[in-house]
């Protein structure tokens, strides 16, 4: 019996021109964000691959020179374009793809695709997250706005009924003829994508699978609770009307309203620093000392008594190591603790503003979602992160090693022009590798918004157990 | 012309009697109110940060002026006293930093645009400008993507629901609430009530749009005496774009569909004018025509400057001479002119490289545009940012006075480190002026 009415919805829907419409819009919207993204992934990403080894090569071939020279001249980190970035676009167009690494500084990581581009972009990009996540669910809407009132305006809910159908089981087949439905769009074609990816950069995220079964299951789950959701509403409205109008109220606010509303509030909680106070706090706490009270010049000086003593001298001069490229490590490594704590400080407040966010998860589903699917695709705040946090480190590892070099083959009393090492020093530093967070580490980021989607599950799941017996039939 | 009103009249007291109305008005209403409170307080956020640099400019360049007046006999005075009068600086301390603010324009609150996406401000000394501008303001990357709920935005993207909303079942309301056939029986013909019906809710449309945009004026503190010419503007857009969605409303009624249908075709086009459309052409632009690699241009400034740094001063002095005869005095071997020669000869490296890369971006940019028409919604934005100087545009005029601000700067700093000078209490004066 259930069966039966499973199969009546699922046909029904199928059967109705709008829905064919409106469904086979979706598939053709998805199929093209799915070709045409994965098209502009692999473009991305091969270019910034071949800029991150035309750079380099660059530091390779620099020419003999003095190592601190080398650490001025520098290298760059080029922020590779995760595999499956093209599914959720996610922060990538707000965030900068690249970073100069120089000795003595902390570069901020510049050119975000927004700022080259006119107003258009903040208008989003055609991505199968912007399909699933918000066009998907209107499709919903659509199937089971008047799923029941229908039935109740034509009276065949009572001839259902008299066949012995419970309203429960009636319940529990419309949920899955339209859930179906929604499946059969959306599997084939996130299939049809894991097919496509791009296999030059699938091979450098070994989690790739996992976390593309994660993100398909992520969906999963809110498209049942979208389905869950209009399928209750719509069985408890007086009218088709109502129902339809409400559905598209609950859409409007929580995919378009919400979103905003939730960004613009958390700035608000959680204020941003201003750059100029950042800067100037690091400045400050690099030249006076980070509790204020060990200025630069004290720092120096101890620092200058401390390896006298160690190699048992009077003078600088008479040192058997470069005293400049000990001060200058010194000097990094304290700027360094600086910038490290004031980071820290900023990245703390961003979290906060987005937690904050995906808290709201548990109201608006569509939150929740949208948090987990970025994460997954690589392309949320956690990720920008990531990268430049390994970029900092690696500028940190040359440029110690530059120093490291200086005051141990620079001997005292050889002028600066006069020390240089070649190629041998500069393939000793290693190319840039940046492997993206691991599943584990993105999954534990993101249990708020997991947690949501399990909580408006369950939720939907008890109210409908409680309430589809008490359907009316007229 | 008697029908008509009497028509209006009759349809006011119905649509004031409904409850929907009174809902969705209020809704788009307060929606409105939080745009404005909100662009309000972006704005004066950026204000307040742009004061905050302009006062530490303030208090920095007033130091400078009795550091330059100090007594240079007491030894402790001579470092700051050099501080103040080498055009050099002392050491690795540069003279002094300027900073140069993106005012906002008196309409920026109310359409916040590409704003929040760049500096509002850059602070550059004298030397090199290259490297001193690759900088950007601290932004929570999840913010810039949402966007801003300002007023253009209850008006891009809110006005058309509100317009779905009021017209969808003109005509199926009546068929289904079973009064079309009385309609039809009276003397007026069908399409003259329609028509009059459609008209009453653009004047209520209108009339919300109107009531926001003077709000909007008024609450945010921009006098309308003066700024006519700004309000016409955004009146007349916002005006032809409630009414472009009025008709393509009036061509849905039009079809006579049952209202659930009426209903999903208006939304259709909203998903297609506001979402769609915009989305496709960035995918299709954006990700398939990626940008130039600008770290070439960083890339292009390190080159010179590490061939300036190991190569010997008339590698330099020789180009910059070349191209500033009036500094040239055979001099080849001096390393403050050195110095400061090579960092103007990167801001030439950057400046030609820099050309290059926004050319690329312009070609970019211009096949968007030239597609924009397809998605009305970001043609209307973008429109409204042009006209509060919010756009992207604006931002590089602010580029180009920063640019103009430093080879001013240069003008009298490079006069004296070649005459190997120092500066005058006068020479202070004049650049306090450029402040």
């Amino acid at each position: 019996m259930l069966r039966l009415v499973i199969k009546k919805e699922f046909l029904t829907a199928l059967r109705d021109i709008r829905l064919q419409v409106s469904g086979g819009i979706l598939i053709i919207l998805m199929l093209t964000a799915v070709f045409v993204g994965r098209q502009g992934q692999k473009q991305i990403q091969e270019e910034r691959a071949k800029a991150q080894s035309v750079m380099y090569d660059k530091w390779l071939n620099q020419g003999n020179k003095h190592p601190h020279s080398a650490a001025h001249y520098g290298q760059f980190a080029f922020k590779p374009k995760p595999v499956l970035s093209f599914l959720d676009i996610g922060l990538d167009n707000y965030t900068g793809i690249s970073v100069f690494l120089e000795a003595h500084k902390q570069n901020e990581i510049l050119f975000s695709a927004a700022q080259d581009s006119n107003g258009m972009t903040r208008f989003g990009e055609m991505t199968a997250a912007l399909i699933l996540q918000v066009l998907l669910p209107l499709l919903i809407i659509f199937l089971t706005f008047n799923i029941f009132s229908k039935e109740r305006e034509e009276g065949t809910l009572k001839l259902i009924h008299a066949q012995g159908l419970s309203m429960r089981q009636l319940f529990i087949g419309k949920v899955w003829g339209t859930y179906l439905m929604v499946l059969l769009i959306f599997l084939p074609t996130i299939l049809l994508a894991y097919l496509l990816l791009d296999q030059q950069s699938a091979s450098l995220d070994s989690g790739v699978t996992t976390k593309f079964l994660w993100l398909t299951s992520g969906y999963t789950i809110y498209f049942l609770v979208f389905v869950l959701l209009c399928v209750l509403i719509s069985a408890f409205a007086k009218n088709s009307g109502f129902s339809l109008l409400t559905l598209l109220g609950i859409w409007i606010t929580s995919c378009i309203i919400l979103p905003k509303a939730t960004s613009n509030l958390a700035d608000k909680v959680y204020p941003t620093p201003s750059q100029f106070e950042f800067k100037k706090t690091i400045k400050n706490k690099v030249k006076k000392g980070i509790d204020g009270h060990n200025p630069s010049d004290v720092r120096l000086a101890s620092l200058k008594k401390e390896v006298l003593d160690e190699y048992n001298v009077e003078t600088i001069e008479e040192l058997p190591v470069n005293w400049s490229g000990i001060a200058m490590q010194a000097g990094e490594e304290y700027t360094d603790q600086v910038y490290d704590a004031e980071f820290t400080k900023v990245e703390n407040i961003f979290n906060l503003q987005n937690r904050l966010s995906e808290w709201v998860g548990f109201i608006n589903p569509f939150l929740a979602v949208r948090h987990l699917s970025m994460a997954l695709a690589g392309t949320d705040f956690h990720h920008h992160v990531a990268f430049a946090k390994a970029a900092e480190n690696y500028r940190r590892g040359f440029v110690k090693k530059m120093n490291k070099d200086m005051e141990v083959n620079h001997k005292p009393g050889i002028a600066y022009g006069d020390y240089n090492v070649g190629g041998e020093m500069w393939s000793s530093i290693k190319p840039f590798n940046y492997t993206l967070p691991s599943t584990g580490s993105i999954l534990s980021s993101q249990w708020r918004s997991i947690a949501a989607l399990a909580f408006w599950l369950a939720g939907l799941l008890m109210l409908s157990f409680i309430y589809a017996p008490k359907i009316s039939k007229l | 012309m008697k029908t008509l009103f009497h028509i209006l009249s009759f349809e006011w007291k119905t649509l004031w009697r409904s409850n929907t109305l009174k809902v969705l008005l209020l809704v788009v209403f307060g929606a409105g109110i939080y745009g404005i409170y909100f662009g309000k307080f972006e704005i004066d956020k950026q204000e307040a940060r742009i004061s905050q640099v302009q006062q530490y400019e303030r208090q920095q360049f007033d130091s400078l002026l009795i550091w330059a007046k100090l007594d240079t006999a007491i030894v402790e005075n001579k470092e700051k006293y050099q501080q103040a009068v080498f055009p050099t600086g002392v050491g690795w301390n540069k003279h002094f930093t300027y900073y140069l603010t993106h005012e906002a324009s008196d309409a920026a609150g109310l359409c916040l645009g590409q704003r929040d996406l760049f500096p509002v401000y850059y602070g550059f000394n004298v030397t090199d400008l290259a490297r001193q501008v690759n900088t950007g303001e601290l932004a929570n990357p999840m913010k810039l993507l949402t966007g801003n709920f300002d007023l253009s935005y209850v008006f891009v993207f809110l006005f058309p629901l509100l317009v779905v909303a009021l017209i969808y079942n003109l005509y199926a309301g009546e068929k289904e609430g079973g009064t079309l056939s009385l309609l039809q029986s009276q003397s007026t013909s069908l399409r003259v009530i329609l028509f009059s019906k459609g008209l009453l809710r653009m004047l209520i449309i209108w009339g919300l749009a109107a009531a926001l945009l003077i709000l909007g004026f008024l609450l945010q503190g921009i006098s309308l005496a003066g700024n006519e010419q700004l309000f016409t503007q955004w009146m007349l857009i916002i005006f032809g774009y409630c009414l472009l969605w009025i008709v393509i409303m009036g061509v849905i009624v039009w079809l006579r569909q049952p209202s659930a249908l009426s209903a999903m075709l208006g939304l259709g086009v909203w998903l297609i004018f506001t979402l769609i459309m915009p989305a496709l052409l960035n995918l299709f632009v954006l990700a398939n025509e990626p940008l130039p690699n600008r770290a070439e241009m960083i890339h292009a400034v390190r080159t010179l400057n590490d061939q300036n740094w190991e190569q010997s001063k008339s590698f330099v002095l020789d180009k910059f001479y070349k191209d500033n005869p009036q500094f040239n005095d055979g001099d080849t071997t001096n390393f403050n002119k050195w110095y400061y020669a090579s960092f103007s000869l990167l801001d030439k490296e950057a400046n030609t490289s820099k050309a290059q890369f926004e050319e690329q971006v312009n070609k970019r940019n211009a096949l968007l545009e030239k597609w924009e028409w397809l998605a009305p919604a970001a043609m209307v934005h973008e429109k409204l940012s042009e006209l509060s100087n919010t756009d992207r545009n604006s931002h590089l005029e602010f580029v180009k006075e920063v640019h103009a601000y430093h080879e001013g700067l240069k003008e009298l700093y490079y006069a004296r480190i070649f005459s190997d000078e120092q500066f005058s209490i006068e020479d202070l004066q004049t650049l306090e002026e450029k402040l």
